[in-house]
Parts: structure tokens; sequence; C-alpha cells
């Protein structure tokens, strides 16, 4: 099979969820020797922003959204290895420290963002819902996070939006670890306010949003 | 009570009530508490909110029991009181309600997939969503509303789970995204194919709610009706939530937009109307007027 062939059957195969296609062209490109973080770049990538943008134009759901996300998944353990052994690093697009905050058991909006920051080449910490506002900042101490995404569901939960921030403040930290905003409640005019560094309406938009504070 | 809720509706159009959540938190309700536990431990506070919504015009109250579900409660630790607290929720409704006023048993999704996306499984889903309808049953809900439900699957789990413990009316409303294709679930399931399959279940009122504000809503009831000639349930909600630096919560469309649309939402075709998130019992004072005419 042809490099760009290969490409486009990866393109195609996370596009259309097929999970063991996915992994099976991964371990092709792996016996061709091809440049593997080409393939990532060319072919994986390319992948899923596609089913990002298929989402937010209507056309893909939940579901479909997951699936992709999991097959992301499954060709990078099959990629990873490999990448290893090559001593290649593939170069994280950063560290993202992510939850839903204190009060709020709400997370299915986090657990799509979480797993879309991942399969988009970020290095996620999920540390659940119902999280306390000083473990965050903790959390995004002892793993080095690049930033913190806070969730929130509720009216009422999402003021620990913004304690999140003044403790950030208080412990010197603000502007050390960029925040990320989101929720059905919040705005950008909340992030604003209280002085975030992003918000994003929905999971596509937080990658994007991502990858602006990280200058990407 | 002289008729089941089935016949008023055949009669007139019925007016449901409004947002729960907010009226609790006006009341203390603490940030992070499970709402359902405060049928048991300030019952009082419970009975005052559908008594206003009684007061307001609502025909029929929905119970403190959204959240009921024995998996949504294992998130507080207290699925093991699934059944006391669901019981306990539509006893106390019942206590306030007036002559010819009805109590619907309130089943909310369980905030967790089925598989693939998630860890559940059918049966684990209806043996969670069976014990609270056992417990609103027994408490005298005179029907079961599922509600806000953004996966069919899980709506028809509910389903069977309430129709298996419980011989009142269950009816089942979805919640949907408008998209430049139409109206569809988080799951992706369109409004059309909802209503097919609650249909072909035999469900005897569907519908929509929350979401939506109240002009969407409105749309929606159109394409709703033109799949299925049932009763339409509709509840929007007053758009979108948003929080001032003060901690003010204010919603998008406000009473007086959002009251504009309902006539175009009964006009095309919902015949159940309610509130939903911020709306209050002023909200359906007003409804009121537009909603129960004799038709």
């Amino acid at each position: 099979m042809k490099k760009e062939e290969l490409l486009a059957g990866i393109e195609k195969a996370i596009i259309e969820g097929r999970k063991s296609e996915a992994e099976d062209l991964a371990r092709e490109a792996i016996k061709a020797k091809l440049d593997l973080t080409e393939v990532i770049e060319k072919g994986y990538v390319p992948g899923i922003q596609k089913v990002g943008d298929l989402w937010e134009k209507g056309d893909y759901f939940l579901p479909e959204l997951i699936t992709s996300a999991e097959c992301m998944k499954a060709a990078m353990a099959v990629l990873q290895p490999e990448l290893d052994k090559a001593n290649i690093k593939t170069k994280s697009k950063g560290k993202a420290v992510i939850g839903t905050v204190e009060g709020d058991i709400h997370d299915i909006g986090k657990n799509l963002v979480a797993s879309m920051l991942s399969a988009n080449g970020f290095d996620v910490v999920d540390l659940g819902a119902d999280v306390k506002i000083e473990k965050f900042v903790e959390k995004a101490e002892e793993t080095k996070a690049d930033f913190i995404c806070l969730s929130a569901l509720l009216t009422t939960t999402m003021l620990g939006q913004r304690k999140a921030i003044e403790l950030l403040k208080q412990r010197n930290l603000y502007g050390k670890f960029k925040v990320l905003v989101g929720g059905a409640p919040a705005s950008q005019k909340w992030a604003d306010e209280i002085g975030a560094d992003g918000y994003a309406e929905n999971a596509m938009l937080a990658v994007k949003a991502a990858k602006r504070i990280m200058g990407a | 009570m002289s008729i089941t809720i089935l016949e008023l509706i055949r009669k007139r159009n019925v007016l449901l009530d409004g947002g729960f959540g907010t009226e609790l938190i006006q009341r203390g309700f603490p940030q992070g508490a499970c709402p359902e536990s405060w049928n048991v431990e300030r019952p009082e506070v419970v009975k005052e909110i559908h008594k206003s919504y009684f007061d307001a015009g609502s025909d029929a109250v929905l119970t403190n029991s959204f959240g009921g579900s024995a998996i949504k409660l294992a998130s507080h630790h207290l699925e093991k009181r699934c059944y006391e607290l669901n019981r306990a929720a539509a006893m106390i409704a019942n206590e306030v309600k007036p002559e010819g006023g009805y109590v619907g048993g309130s089943i909310g999704p369980t905030g967790k997939f089925l598989k693939p996306q998630g860890e559940f499984t059918e049966p684990e889903f209806e043996e969670a969503f069976a014990e609270q309808a056992r417990g609103l049953a027994d408490g005298k809900a005179d029907f079961l509303l599922i509600e806000t439900q953004y996966d069919l699957r899980e709506g028809l789990c509910a389903l069977r789970a309430a129709r298996k413990v419980a011989a009142i009316p269950v009816f089942v409303t979805m919640t949907y995204n408008r998209v430049p294709r139409g109206f569809f679930t988080l799951m992706g399931n369109s409004a059309d194919r909802c209503i097919e399959e609650l249909e072909k279940e035999g469900v005897p009122a569907v519908g929509a709610n929350c979401t939506l504000d109240s002009s969407d809503m409105a749309d929606l009831v159109k394409v709703m009706r033109e799949k299925t000639r049932l009763p339409l349930i509709a509840q929007a909600n007053a758009g979108k939530p948003s929080l001032s630096g003060e901690g003010e919560v204010s919603y998008s469309q406000g009473l007086e937009n959002y009251l504009q649309h309902i006539p175009k939402i009964i006009e095309n075709g919902a015949n159940v109307i309610g509130g939903c998130c911020g709306t209050n019992p002023d909200y359906i004072r007003r409804m009121a007027v537009l909603v129960k005419k004799p038709g």
C-alpha cells in the first residue's frame, strides 16, 4: 500500500470509527517503516479533526465522537512501543488537569472534553466529578500541568470556577496554570469576569481553546 | 378524583409545573446535596414548592424525584433509599394536591451511559428505574413522566421498568438539541425516530422538555405533530442560564419573551404544557391564562 493510500485509509478508519482497521493500519505503517510522527500528523490527527467538524455541524453525535476517540486511543497504543523503541518523543500538545467542580456530579460534558483533548494529542489527568478546588491546584502542581479545565453544569457549582481562580491567585500560581471553563451556564462573559483564560461551549471548541492557550 | 389525567388531556390542554431546583435553592438547599433527600429531611419545603405551583394554576405537579433512580442516587451514596425517597416524593406532593389536581412521578436520566459508550447494561438500568417507579407508584402518583431523556434506549429501559411495576399511565419526554438537520438528542436520536419508537410501544403521551427555549420548542412541537396524533407534552427552558459576578442567576429569555411563544407551542399542537429550567410559579401563573382554555 502506498503511503498516501495508507494515510487516507487511516483518516477514514478514524472518521468511520473502525477500531480494528485503525489498529491494523498502524501495524502496517510500522511494517512499512514509515515515519510514524508523519503517520500520526497526516493520518490520525486529520481523522479526529474531521470527526470534530462533523460533530459541530450536527452530523455526528456523542456515540460517534466516543467511538472515534477510542479508535484513536487504540491506534496510539499500537504505535507507542515503536515510538519508544525509536526514542521518538511524540510532542504532547500540553498537559491538562480536568474535572467537574465540587458539589457537581455531572460528568458527561467533562468526559467528552477529556477524551477529545486526549484524542487530539494532549496529556489529560482526569480527576472525575465533585472535585475539591484545592485538588485541581495540587494536581496541576504535582503533574506539572499546563492548564486546568473546570466543568460545572449548575449555576450554583459554577461559582467553584471562580474560587479555583482565586485560589490560584492566592498561591501565586495565576498565569502559571492557564484555566479553561465550561458547562451549560458558563459563557465567555463569565470566563472574562472571573479571569479564566478561555471558555468553550463544547468539546471541539475546548480543543481549539486548549490549542490557543498553548500557543499552537 | 373524577377523571384520569388522560381523560383531562382529551378534554382540554393541561398545564404542568415549572423549574424545581432553583425553587429548592431559594429555600436554602445546599450545593452538592441530594435533592431527593429533602423528601424525607425537609418535606415541608418540598410541599411548599408543589403548593406554589398548584396555586399558580398547575393541573399537575412533578415530584421531587428527577434524580431518584437507584443509579443516580448512588452518586450520593443513597441508592439503598431509592424506594423510600421516591415514595415520599409522591406522598408529599399528594398531601398538597387540590381537588382535580394530579401528581406526576418524575423519572430523569441516570446520568450514565449504556454500553458501549458507558459501563451499564439495559437490565441494570431497568432495575434502577423499576425501584424508583415502584416507590412513586406506592406513593400514589397519578402518572409517571420519564423526562429529559437524551438516549432513546435509556428512555425505553425506564418505560419497560415502569410498566412492569406500576399500573398508572407512563409518559415520556426526550430532550433535543437543534442542529441544522433538525432536532436530535445527545445520542443522535432524531425527534421522528423517538416519536415513532415510543408510539410503537404504546406510550399514551410523548414530547420534549429542557435544553430548548420556548421559541425553538414551538418549532419542535410542529415537527412532532407532523409525526403523531398522540397528545404532545412540551416544557421549554427560559433560554440559557448565566451568572453575574454577584452570583445572580438569570435566564436569557426572561418571562415576557418566554410567554410570547407559548401560543405558538399550543397552536403547533402541544396539549400538555409546562415550564422547565428558569421558569417558576410566576411563569406558570401567566401560562395558565394561555393554556387552560376549554378546547
